[in-house]
């Protein structure tokens, strides 16, 4: 079973794996409360243009992914709170708009489709050091940031008004949550990929929901199942040579269905 | 505090307030000050949640002046005075991963600074907010799991955590029944009378006003305001803005005596 892990790339791979678990689902607990779950589809497609102008121009296509997601992040809290528009349709239309985008740049650009292939579906497999350690800094950093204001994130997801009333800074807090949510994605697509990722913050979440526990328990629980997905897909991916991002998200839609199987009412 | 009693909580002067054309409020002037016990009635649709949105700031008003402790809302920030419970409050979300302890906790974010998180004094004024409105026995239940009657309970330990000078409740009694609202009602006395909690609430239901309030305000894009339910009683304006509402008052006193 270890044998796996005497091999560099793996623990590499698993470093980054555990880490990109612990990031999505602990900030994908407060998208998943707030309704928020389809940003993070979103961003991660948002995040493919940074990245495709980051292949282009010659740029770091991570740095480049974190700018376009953060923008786009406020573009859409920028939308939703300034005016009554359906939001979800907003996220519908940013989604397929960023993809189309992404597209037209790398194509324009020339060969890089390859390296474009890697963003949409991820490749846990060629983490490098410097991935670690950024993901590492940045991914501190926004979990920092998260459970700093955890009790006032929970408290804007249950009820964004009455929150304003007694005296919680909503705005700030709503736009920090999706700064940090937009950094972890674009942190994370290197590692599972922008069609995966939303998975992996949304669906542990969901799958912990089935528990009826309260706050600290769900998040503790949506933690567990995220870090189990991620081993588990990894060590599948490992021995009978699947694409890891997506055995990740199989591992963890597979403990959403039996959550809510042994929970049935 | 001789100072409160001159200085108004809510002083508003000639509101108004239109929205896609329709004119909610128009030209409200009231003040509102401390210790006050207030039920604001009118007919759905006549403003009243409109105007208690104003007043916390959820709204801006299209002209007129509100002010909050003698502040502008906009600059107003001791918002731990204020206990809100909004109209849906006891419609919770049932899958919402909260137990009542939860809940009741939120009512002390506010007081907490980002590096001292929930201290003993927080522990105790939110054990003292559930024993009030008694829910400390369902501390760990899920506010999925409760009675209408329960839940609205809850939302209003939650405001009470704060240790709020002033309540307000708007349409409390959504999905409660008669029995707990009976009960609700005699707490919110209690609370105002003992606990000096000046409370304002809403409610389209005539027949629940009881005697201890101390003023009356009718809402249908104006204000009039009755200084005693006795008033009420021969409050003329109210009569046109109710139409036969105004009946069930007449009866409900008649029963009482």
């Amino acid at each position: 079973m270890f044998e796996m892990l005497e091999y560099d790339f793996m623990q590499r791979a698993f470093l980054a794996g555990i880490l990109i678990a612990s990031l999505a689902s602990i900030s994908g607990t407060f998208i998943v409360l707030k309704r928020y779950s389809m940003m993070s589809e979103t961003l991660a497609h948002s995040a493919l243009v940074g990245v495709a102008v980051g292949l282009v121009a010659g740029y770091n296509p991570l740095w480049m992914a974190v700018v376009v997601a953060v923008t786009s992040a406020w573009i859409i809290e920028y939308l939703r709170s300034s005016f009554a528009i359906y939001s979800d349709a907003v996220l519908a239309i940013l989604l397929s708009g960023s993809l189309a985008v992404a597209i037209i740049i790398v194509s324009l650009g020339g060969a890089f489709n390859n390296s474009l292939f890697s963003y949409l579906f991820g490749s846990i497999l060629s983490v490098s050091h410097e991935d670690i350690v950024t993901i590492g800094i940045f991914g501190t950093m926004s979990l920092a940031l998260l459970l700093t204001f955890s009790r006032e994130l929970y408290f804007i997801a249950y009820d964004e008004e009455v929150a304003k009333t007694s005296g919680v800074k909503v705005k700030f807090l709503n736009f920090l949550l999706v700064t940090v949510v937009a950094i972890i994605i674009a942190l994370s697509i290197r590692v599972v990929g922008s069609l995966l990722i939303g998975a992996l913050m949304v669906i542990p979440t969901v799958a912990a929901l089935q528990y009826r526990v309260g706050f600290l328990q769900t998040g503790l629980i949506s933690l567990l199942i995220a870090l189990f997905s991620v081993i588990a897909g990894m060590t599948f991916s490992f021995y009978f040579s699947l694409p890891s991002g997506a055995t990740i998200v199989l591992c963890v839609i597979l403990i959403f269905i039996i959550s809510l199987v042994i929970n049935k009412k | 505090m001789p100072l409160s009693f001159k200085v108004p909580i809510f002083d508003v002067k000639n509101l108004n307030f239109s929205t896609r054309g329709q004119q909610i409020l128009s030209r409200i002037s009231l003040e509102i000050f401390n210790g006050e016990y207030i039920a604001i009635i009118g007919p759905n649709g006549g403003g009243k949640t409109t105007l208690i949105r104003i007043l916390l700031g959820l709204n801006e008003p299209t002209s007129g002046e509100v002010k909050l402790y003698g502040k502008k809302i906009k600059d107003f920030k001791e918002w731990s005075k204020i206990g809100y419970v909004p109209q849906r409050a006891s419609l919770v979300d049932e899958n919402f991963p909260a137990t009542v302890g939860d809940i009741v906790n939120m009512g002390r974010v506010s007081k907490q600074s980002i590096f001292s998180r929930f201290s003993d004094a927080d522990k105790t004024a939110v054990e003292d907010a559930m024993r009030k409105m008694d829910v400390l026995n369902l501390k760990d239940k899920m506010i999925g799991t409760l009675s209408g009657g329960q839940r609205q309970r809850v939302m209003i330990a939650r405001a009470l955590a704060s240790n709020p000078e002033i309540l307000i409740l708007d349409e409390p009694n959504t999905g409660v029944d008669m029995v707990s609202q009976k009960r609700f009602y005699a707490l919110l006395s209690k609370l105002n009378k003992d606990e000096k909690i000046t409370i304002i609430f809403i409610t389209h239901d005539v027949g629940v006003i009881a005697d201890d309030i101390g003023r009356l305000f009718t809402i249908n894009q104006q204000v009039t305001i009755c200084n005693t339910p006795k008033d009420t009683l021969s409050c003329d304006e109210m009569s046109a803005l109710y139409g036969i509402e105004t009946h069930s008052i007449h009866q409900h006193k008649h029963h009482e005596h």
